[in-house]
């Protein structure tokens, strides 16, 4: 039975090891949550309002990525892009190409909370004398972020759980990298395994819940929907 | 006629075509058929409220869709041997897509479910229907209707997800293009002595979109029209 030799004392022995590879998954995840949400933001903006040239370009830009596999996206960045004389190192294509995905899914949150604000509150903003970029960010970003802030988180779990694909594939030491590493050195597949897992379901789980009652307290008023 | 294109595209796109791609089709067409039919039998068992079964199946469908699934596929690739089970590398990540798929299936299929009138209940077993016949002849079919889109969905990630048992060593389509990647870096007649990775991973996109854009679009049709 393999799973008799397990050695909760490995667990301890690789802490440090371990700790330092998560600093690195919450570094990198941290650096992309920030950039697809302003990506999300401001493209989403641009969707929702039909804003010429970036309307369009937020289009093609959500169709490609979202209908392309992440991890192809980062063989392109990371072995592509080089032979034009492009040359990242791991760290950038780590956050980079997950700012690109994460962007792109957080278009469509965004675009789904701007156009589910109902037009008479714009309506209502631009009668009382705003301008439409007062409009915009009194009435509909308030109304608009609110809806679509629980399903961005949801976008930000997928780019969490994303960083293990990207340190695997762009050899950027994360903990999903350095886990693999360590197994391969030390053959301690279970203790890794159970470290590592725990980690990943810890976050996500506690992420998940913050959606669960985000949802609950954010819901607007019957009326305002 | 297309004289334009070099001569090294050739035997990579046959190669691509003919192994990857079929690796690729391979993979995603069990994970994706046993997705459908653990996570339908799943998903229909969590509508029973008696809890052992309701925090069993609910924690099964936690962790997996709770875990990366390239930690998944690690996971079954470095665990499953251990336990004797001398499985190829391909299965391993089928299998590893299996759980992750069935669980997001069974999820999907608890709200299609429950979505289903009482009366319907009430009429099947007025009918004499156990509580499996019930549900296999007259509940989970009507309910499959309402997992249509899920499941368009289901198998574009799926397919997408396919490109990382790469990471495995698994020669599908992304791993095929990585050798041939490498093979054309080599001098003739080995290779052509030149890196070729920009058209090699941009046709692999390329083909990806190709298949996923229409099911997309198909998925979100079925949204509109079956809802």
């Amino acid at each position: 039975m393999p799973l008799a030799d397990f050695d909760w004392s490995f667990i301890w022995a690789n802490h440090s090891l371990l700790l330092d590879a998560l600093v690195r998954t919450l570094k990198i995840a941290a650096i992309a949550i920030a950039g697809s949400f302003a990506i999300g933001l401001v493209l989403g903006a641009a969707r929702a309002y039909r804003i010429p040239l970036a309307s369009q370009f937020a289009a093609v830009y959500v169709e490609v990525i979202r209908n392309t596999p992440f991890l192809v996206q980062i063989f392109f960045i990371y072995f592509g892009l080089p032979q034009v004389g492009i040359r990242l190192p791991g760290f950038t294509v780590a956050w980079l190409s997950l700012v690109v995905w994460g962007g792109a899914f957080n278009i469509e949150n965004f675009r789904a909370g701007f156009e589910a604000v109902p037009y008479r509150y714009r309506e209502a903003g631009l009668a009382l004398g705003f301008s439409r970029i007062s409009t915009f960010f009194h009435v509909s970003l308030p109304i608009g972020g609110r809806i679509a802030l629980p399903p961005s988180i949801n976008t930000y779990i997928s780019v969490l759980k994303n960083t293990a694909i990207v340190g695997p594939a762009a050899a950027y030491p994360e903990l999903t990298h350095t886990a693999s590493g360590l197994i391969e050195s030390t053959g301690r597949t279970f203790e890794v395994f159970f470290a590592i897992g725990a980690i990943y379901l810890v976050i996500v789980w506690t992420l998940s819940g913050l959606i669960r009652l985000l949802e609950s307290r954010l819901a607007l008023p019957e009326e305002a929907r | 006629m297309l004289g334009f294109i070099p001569f090294w595209v050739e035997p990579v796109a046959r190669l691509m075509a003919t192994e990857g791609l079929k690796l690729t089709g391979k993979i995603a067409a069990v994970s994706v058929s046993a997705s459908a039919v653990f996570g339908v039998v799943l998903g229909t068992l969590l509508t029973i409220r008696w809890w052992p079964i309701r925090s069993a199946i609910r924690l099964y469908i936690e962790i997996w869709r709770g875990l990366p699934i390239i930690v998944t596929i690690f996971l079954m690739y470095f665990t499953l041997p251990t336990f004797h089970v001398v499985i190829e590398a391909w299965l391993a990540g089928a299998v590893a897509l299996s759980l992750w798929g069935s669980a997001q299936v069974a999820e999907a299929t608890r709200g299609a479910v429950e979505s289903i009138p009482r009366e319907q209940h009430e009429a099947a077993a007025a009918l004499g229907f156990g509580w499996v016949g019930r549900h296999a002849f007259v509940i989970v079919p009507q309910a499959l209707r309402r997992l249509l889109p899920p499941f368009v969905s289901l198998l574009v990630n799926v397919i997408q997800n396919t490109t990382l048992v790469a990471l495995i060593g698994v020669g599908e389509i992304l791993a095929t293009g990585q050798r041939q990647t490498e093979r054309l870096q080599y001098p003739a007649p080995v290779g052509v002595g030149d890196s070729h990775a920009l058209a090699i991973y941009g046709g692999v996109l390329v083909m990806f979109f190709v298949i996923s854009f229409p099911l997309t679009r198909l998925a979100a049709f079925l949204e509109r029209r079956l809802v």
